[in-house]
């Protein structure tokens, strides 16, 4: 009983340090200026038919609309007439955009972009789809995140105006709170479509997938003979069910994690080609940004510099883990990226700063 | 008095005050989880949901997760507008048969599909019937048409047992149904 209560505490322990401990915020960054462009694209694809949608004389006139759900929302129809409030969100979800997109104002963006979304979800909800939902909940948290460490254009004319060369710091960190949202919710829509899907006789049967491609109201691109049969229809059907399932476990471990965004990123293009679902898969993927590791992805690179120039010194590959300078650099174990770097049994470049080195001085060797 | 002052500083402050980042997404967390789950998976749904709503609404977090689930639709749909002019003349405009349109403007017309497809064909929500008839007698009078009476149908066949080459969309022989569901006939004046 004890040692129960003992796993308890120790795992809440472990979350509070995963919430609280520093990030870098690129992951961040880089999923704010992906997201900025596709709320762009979103307004852009709405931005002819919101008369129609929006309207007080369009399809849903005010003595016919019901909200999402009964109660006060914060909208720009709190505020604005009909006309008006059509261009107040056209206006906010261009600036929001833009402004994501772009690093300009990063929190004042996000709440330009979440504040549109929000209000036209709230005035017409028959014409959301997932993708919407995505979009609002991600530029809400979004104006809790520091997000303009990179990818900013502010930034990129300071720097362009300041002195040239140096040495360029790695980003300061930033608090992670809205990071590990944002990754939990991606995991919780992945379980909850999964879930809800293994409750379907035609899911569990392997017809699911035959029975949407025959459905010409989503037909994309054309799909190749071989794809058409009732044995591809069941092999799609049961990966989808345990691609959905699977993710939210899958995703966490560091090893497993590129290869399960990377099967995601295939099953995602996959529906794209097939199925006509607008920005879902589009603003789906963006949020894997959120999962990848900065540093591994530089070692990714100097791996592969080395992979094609192999006389080229190990020491010269800028990496993200420097260099100890406890004795002389044996050469990096190509690939070790796979691994995290200080886990590694046989760490190639001490460097005391992380666990598996140590988390102490360096020894003398 | 500054000895008490700095003793108040260097106090701890409250874990909830200290912890408040991983209390919040531990509650985000739990609130989206209870959002979107079936009441037969997580059961204090019940609960949950309605003390989370004024929460979820405000701030636009309110969501769910059932794409093509429990099941896909096992009906491929269409909705078409038909309507007479006062001389005579008429016209059918097949509001969603999105594969014939282009691929832009599939992609662009998502929405129509949802709207069309998903809502306005369903006796459930026959409150969108006339407003939206209305709309389509103002939108075609715009366009120089002169509209006396309208119709809305909605067409469905089932999808095919066996799956195969030849069940693609667009070769597809499964006969079509299709039901008037509203009739209009606009008032001369009407939108003049």
């Amino acid at each position: 009983m004890r040692s129960v209560g003992g796993m308890l505490l120790r795992a809440v322990a472990a979350f509070d340090r995963w919430v609280r401990e520093p990030v870098d915020p690129r992951p961040l960054c880089w999923f704010r200026c992906w997201l900025g462009a596709l709320s762009l694209v979103n307004i852009l694809l709405l931005w002819p038919d919101m008369p129609m949608w929006l309207a007080d004389d369009g399809v849903l006139p005010p003595e016919v609309h019901r909200p999402p759900l009964a109660g006060p929302s914060l909208t720009v129809y709190a505020f604005s007439a009909d006309a008006t409030a059509i261009w107040l969100i056209r206006g906010l979800g261009v600036v929001g955009g833009l402004g994501m997109c772009l690093g300009i104002l990063p929190r004042c963006a996000a709440a330009c972009g979440w504040l549109a979304i929000t209000s036209y979800s709230w005035r017409n909800p028959l014409i959301l789809h997932s993708g919407d939902a995505l979009l609002r909940i991600a530029t809400f948290f979004l104006i809790f995140a520091r997000t303009d460490a990179v990818l900013s254009l502010p930034r990129w004319l300071r720097r362009r105006g300041g002195p040239a060369g140096g040495v360029r710091e790695p980003p300061a960190r930033v608090p992670a709170w809205p990071q590990r949202i944002l990754q939990l919710q991606l995991c919780i829509l992945y379980l909850a479509t999964g879930i809800w899907k293994s409750g379907g006789p035609a899911w569990r049967d392997g017809t699911a997938v035959g029975i949407v491609l025959q459905m010409g109201e989503f037909e994309r691109f054309p799909i190749p003979d071989v794809l058409l049969t009732p044995a591809m229809s069941k092999a799609f059907s049961w990966a989808t069910l345990a691609f959905e399932l699977g993710f939210p476990l899958l995703v966490w471990p560091r090893r497993l994690r590129l290869p399960v965004l990377g099967i995601g990123l295939a099953f995602h293009a996959g529906l794209e080609w097939m199925l006509n679902v607008q920005l879902f898969q589009w603003t789906i993927t963006a949020f894997y940004l959120l999962f990848l590791d900065p540093a591994a992805g530089r070692r990714a690179g100097a791996d592969v510099a080395d992979v094609v120039s192999p006389s080229r010194p190990a020491s010269s590959v800028p990496r993200s883990v420097p260099a100890c300078s406890a004795g002389p650099a044996r050469p990096a174990r190509r690939f070790s990226w796979w691994r995290s770097p200080c886990r590694a049994p046989s760490q190639t470049r001490p460097c005391g700063r992380h666990a598996g080195c140590g988390d102490g001085p360096v020894r003398p060797r | 008095m500054r000895t008490n002052a700095s003793a108040a500083a260097r106090r701890p402050s409250p874990p909830l005050v200290r912890h408040w980042q991983t209390i919040l997404v531990a509650a985000y967390a739990l609130a989206a989880f209870s959002w979107t789950m079936p009441v037969w998976v997580f059961p204090p749904k019940r609960i949950l949901d309605p003390a989370t709503a004024p929460v979820m609404r405000a701030f636009g977090l309110w969501q769910s997760w059932e794409m093509f689930a429990p099941d896909p639709r096992r009906e491929d749909i269409r909705v078409e507008v038909l309507f007479a002019n006062h001389d005579g003349g008429g016209h059918g405009i097949m509001l969603t048969a999105m594969e014939s349109m282009g691929y832009g403007e599939r992609f662009q017309r998502e929405r129509w599909r949802k709207f069309f497809n998903d809502h306005l064909r369903l006796d459930d929500e026959r409150r969108l019937w006339q407003p939206f008839a209305a709309f389509m007698v103002r939108s075609l009078r715009q366009e120089g048409q002169d509209p006396a009476a309208l119709e809305l149908v909605r067409w469905w066949r089932a999808a095919d047992p066996q799956f195969g080459p030849d069940v693609r969309p667009a070769v597809r022989r499964a006969p079509w149904s299709s039901h008037v569901f509203h009739r209009w006939t606009a008032p001369p004046e009407f939108a003049r």
